[in-house]
């Protein structure tokens, strides 16, 4: 395992710290690791560069 | 056209909002406008965009909203993507890959900055040089995220399709 440090919006930590009193994770950390994960699932590069590509064909060749 | 965020803040930041003026109207939901607000103060007011600010926060349709929640995506993400479903033919514009992956899977039409910005050589709104100048640029003066070696292949694309040669 690593250790990251991070800074975040009062009112984010506390929603973390919500989810750990309401029984949904152990502690902060597993939250921040389970936010990170969902993050990089949705936002793998490839994809993106599938988005970019698609929005360089539009801009080139689109009809709107 | 729908727009989240992210477009409008990279375009203020390449100062190239006006290429947004063909789309009439700008339809931006409350929590974007904020969120832009709070990165660009007043850059909205004074882009001369025929903007005009829904309030709503977020979407009704049980899929999109389920859709947002598993993807983590933001309130203006969101929001916009509850505007969408009110005007489902219009372009919803964001740069979030989740977002996009949300607006794509219910079927809209989805495009991003980098697009906008391509589109200005066949809309004349901007000659392939400014164009290809804005793009190389844009690591420089956008808080855009993109590979670079991504963006020179995207510069070279557009040279050849502009027929120009590299100006270096």
């Amino acid at each position: 395992m690593k250790t990251l440090q991070a800074q975040v919006p009062e009112a984010l930590y506390d929603r973390v710290n919500a989810l750990v009193r309401d029984g949904w994770f152990r502690d902060p950390g597993e939250v921040l690791g389970e936010a990170l994960r969902r993050f990089i699932e949705s936002h793998q590069g490839s994809l993106a560069e599938k988005f970019v590509r698609e929005d360089v064909e539009w801009g080139l060749r689109g009809d709107d | 056209m729908v727009c989240d965020a992210g477009p409008l803040i990279h375009l203020d930041e390449l100062d190239s909002l006006r290429l947004l003026g063909g789309f009439r109207p700008v339809i931006v939901p409350d929590p974007v406008y904020e969120e832009v607000n709070r990165h660009r103060p007043g850059c909205l007011e004074k882009s001369g965009l025929s903007l005009e600010r829904e309030a709503i926060r977020g979407p009704r349709r049980e899929e999109t909203a389920v859709l947002g929640r598993l993807l983590a995506l933001d309130a203006g993400e969101t929001a916009a993507l509850g505007l969408m479903e009110k005007h489902p033919g219009a372009i919803f514009l964001t740069d979030d890959c989740a977002a996009r992956l949300a607006a794509e899977r219910m079927g809209y039409a989805v495009h991003g900055t980098i697009g906008i910005i391509v589109r200005a050589i066949r809309m004349r709104l901007m000659s392939a040089d400014d164009v290809l100048r804005l793009l190389r640029e844009l690591p420089r003066r956008s808080t855009l995220h993109i590979r670079q070696s991504l963006l020179e292949e995207i510069i070279s694309q557009v040279e050849k399709s502009a027929d120009l040669s590299p100006s270096e």
